[in-house]
C-alpha cells in the first residue's frame, strides 16, 4: 500500500503541516482525552488549521475502549466527520497515520488529522498484557521473552553478548536527554545497563522500554492546502503497512520479513534507498530490536549490525542518525501513540524545529514500527512511513 | 440470477446462503487448544512423550490440534504424533511475566517434521542451554515440558 508517490503524474500527495505531542511519563491522573487534547491542539495550531477545517480523523490506541477519538476530538469543536478509531496494537498509531493519508490523497478531504493515544500506567506495571487466548500466552509468553530469544539467537549466530545490547540502551538514553518529550533523560552507562535487574535473560530493564502514558498528532493536509498554509511541511513518500504471515513451522528470528518486505515496498514506492535517509525512528522496544531492524531496513548488510552501532555509524555523525528522541527505550513506548509520536519526531526534525537534538540537514526520515506478539507470526503489523522536507516558498 | 457460489470445507452444504446455518456455527476458538491449556495434549508411548498434533491435507503440521489449515483454511486433517526429540532454536528465562509465576524458562523447539513449538523448559541442575542444542520431551500426570537432551 502507498499513498502520495513521488513524482506520480495526477496523484496529489499528503503533507504534514502540523504535529503535536506531550511528554511522555506515567500521568495516571489523566484521561485519554486529558493526554490526547493538548497534542491535537499543538498539532492544529502549528498547522494554522482551525477545527473546523478537519474533515477527518483517525485515532490509533489499543487499550482506550469505545470511540476514544471522538471522546478527543468532541471537546474541540470537531464532529460530523468520519472519525475511525484503529487498534493494531503497537502500529495502531501509524496505521491511523496511514488511514488519514489516504483520506487526503483519496480526496476526501483537504486536511485530516491523525491521532495516537494510549495509558499503559491503568495496568500498574509489569509486562503487557497479551490476549489470553492466544495459545503461546498461555504457555507463558510475554514480550521481553520474545525478544530476548532473538536476542539470545543474535549472540548465537553473530558472537556477540549482552554488552552489544547495552550499547543500543547507553545511545538511546544519550539521546533522549536531549528531549524533553522523553519519559528517561538522563544518561546511562553500559555497566548501568547491564546490572540492572533481569527482565527476561539476557534483557535487563535499561534495555526494555518504560511502561508509561502518551499522546500525539499530525495534521496532514492536501498539496493545495499546504500551499495556502504557508507552513514548512513533510511530503508522505510511502505509507506502508503489512500484516504478518502466520506459520507453524521454522522462522528467522534475526530476519523478521515483514519489517523487510515493507521497507522494501517503502523505498521503491518513494523512489529512494537506505542510503538516502537521514534520520530514523524504528520500533526499539527492546535493544535487540534496533540491531535486528539495522539489517531489515537495509542501513547495512546482514550480520554487520553489531558493527554499524559499535561503529557510531547510527548517532550523530554518522550515516543516519536513529532514534534521536531517544527512541522508544527512553522516550516511552505509549503503544498506540508510539507510531504518530515517531511521525511528530521525524517532522520536526525535517522541518528544522527539532532543537538541541535536531539532525543538521535532514531532508529524508524514516518512521518504522510493528505491532503485537502473535503466536506463529513474526509480528502481527508492521508499518512504515518515508517523510521527506517539503519546502513551502511561504513558509514562515 | 446466477446463485453465488459459496465457499465450501467438504461436507458442507450448498445452496442460498441465506438458508444455510451448517458449517457456520462458531468453532470454541481458531486458535489450538480452546480447552485452555495447549500443555496438556500430549500421550506416553514406551516410556517417552509425544506431542498429540495433526497435520493437514496441505502438509501443515500443527501443535497444539485446531480446527482449520492456517495455509489453506480447510479443515483436513489426520492425527499425528510430533517428538520425543527435537531442536531448540532459542530460548529465554522469564523473571518477570502477568501470565505465569516467575521465574521459569521458555524456548522455541523445532520437531524433525518441520514444526516448531513454544515450550516450558525445566533444567536439572547442573545442565545449561544452547541455541540449536538437543532437548526431549518429558512429561507427568498433567502437563508436558522439554529437557536438555542427555542422549543425543
Amino acid at each position: 500500500m502507498l499513498v502520495g508517490r513521488a513524482g506520480r503524474p495526477g496523484m496529489s500527495g499528503a503533507v504534514i503541516i502540523g504535529a503535536g505531542m506531550i511528554p511522555m511519563g506515567r500521568h495516571r491522573n489523566s484521561s485519554y482525552p486529558g493526554l490526547a487534547v493538548p497534542a491535537v491542539s499543538t498539532a492544529l495550531s502549528s498547522a494554522g488549521v482551525s477545527p473546523a477545517e478537519v474533515g477527518y480523523v483517525a485515532c490509533g490506541h489499543s487499550f482506550g475502549g469505545m470511540l476514544t477519538g471522538q471522546r478527543i476530538v468532541k471537546d474541540l469543536g470537531i464532529g460530523g466527520v468520519p472519525v475511525i478509531n484503529v487498534d493494531n496494537a503497537c502500529s495502531g498509531g501509524a496505521a491511523a497515520l496511514q488511514l488519514a493519508s489516504k483520506a487526503v490523497v483519496e480526496g476526501i478531504t483537504d486536511v485530516a488529522l491523525a491521532i495516537g493515544v494510549d495509558k499503559l500506567s491503568q495496568f500498574g506495571g509489569g509486562t503487557l498484557p497479551l490476549v489470553e487466548e492466544d495459545p503461546e500466552v498461555r504457555s507463558g509468553m510475554v514480550m521481553p521473552a520474545l525478544y530476548a530469544m532473538r536476542a539470545r539467537r543474535f549472540f548465537y549466530e553473530r558472537g556477540e553478548d549482552s554488552a552489544t545490547l547495552a550499547e543500543v540502551s547507553v545511545k538511546a538514553r544519550r539521546h533522549g536527554a536531549a528531549n524533553p518529550f522523553a519519559q528517561y533523560r538522563t544518561p546511562v552507562t553500559s555497566e548501568e545497563v547491564l546490572a540492572a535487574r533481569m527482565i527476561a535473560d539476557p534483557l535487563t530493564l535499561l534495555m526494555c522500554c518504560p511502561t508509561g502514558d502518551g499522546a500525539a498528532a499530525v495534521v496532514i493536509a492536501s498539496q493545495g492546502r499546504w500551499r495556502k498554509t504557508g507552513v514548512r511541511g513533510a511530503h508522505i513518500r510511502a505509507s506502508v503497512l503489512h500484516s504478518g504471515k502466520a506459520t507453524t513451522g521454522f522462522r528467522h528470528m534475526l530476519r523478521p520479513e515483514i519489517t523487510v518486505h515493507s521497507a522494501h515496498e517503502a523505498y521503491e514506492a518513494a523512489g529512494i534507498g537506505p542510503e538516502d535517509i537521514d534520520v530514523i525512528e524504528l520500533h526499539d522496544a527492546f535493544s535487540i530490536a534496533e540491531l535486528i531492524y539495522y539489517e531489515a531496513l537495509g542501513l547495512c548488510p546482514e550480520g554487520d549490525a553489531a558493527a554499524l552501532l559499535k561503529a557510531g555509524q547510527t548517532t550523530y555523525g554518522g550515516k543516519v542518525v536513529v532514534n534521536p528522541s531517544g527512541g522508544l527505550i527512553s522516550k516511552g513506548h505509549p503503544v498506540g501513540a508510539s507510531g504518530v509520536a515517531q511521525a511528530v519526531e521525524v517532522f520536526w526534525h525535517l522541518c528544522g524545529q527539532a532543537g538541541k537534538r535536531q539532525v543538521e540537514g535532514a531532508r529524508f526520515g524514516l518512521c518504522h514500527v510493528t505491532g503485537g506478539g502473535i503466536s506463529g507470526m513474526d509480528h502481527g503489523a508492521c508499518t512504515i512511513h518515508l517523510l521527506e522536507t517539503a519546502r513551502n516558498r511561504k513558509a514562515r | 440470477m446466477e446463485m453465488r457460489e459459496r465457499y465450501t470445507p467438504e461436507g458442507m452444504h450448498t445452496g442460498p446462503a441465506g438458508e444455510q446455518t451448517d458449517g457456520v456455527m462458531p468453532f470454541g476458538d481458531l486458535a489450538p487448544n480452546s480447552a485452555g491449556n495447549p500443555l496438556a495434549d500430549f500421550e506416553m508411548i514406551g516410556g517417552e512423550t509425544f506431542l498429540r498434533g495433526a497435520r493437514f491435507a496441505s502438509g501443515v503440521p500443527a501443535y497444539p490440534k485446531r480446527p482449520l489449515c492456517p495455509e489453506t483454511g480447510h479443515p483436513e486433517q489426520v492425527e499425528e504424533l510430533f517428538g520425543p526429540r527435537g531442536t531448540l532454536y532459542s530460548y529465554t528465562i522469564v523473571h518477570v511475566s502477568n501470565t505465569r509465576d516467575v521465574p521459569y524458562a521458555i524456548g522455541y523447539v523445532d520437531f524433525p517434521s518441520s514444526l516448531r513449538v513454544l515450550a516450558i523448559i525445566r533444567i536439572p541442575a547442573g545442565r545449561s542451554l544452547a541455541c540449536d542444542g538437543p532437548v526431549v520431551l518429558q512429561s507427568d500426570d498433567e502437563c508436558w515440558w522439554v529437557e536438555p537432551d542427555d542422549q543425543a
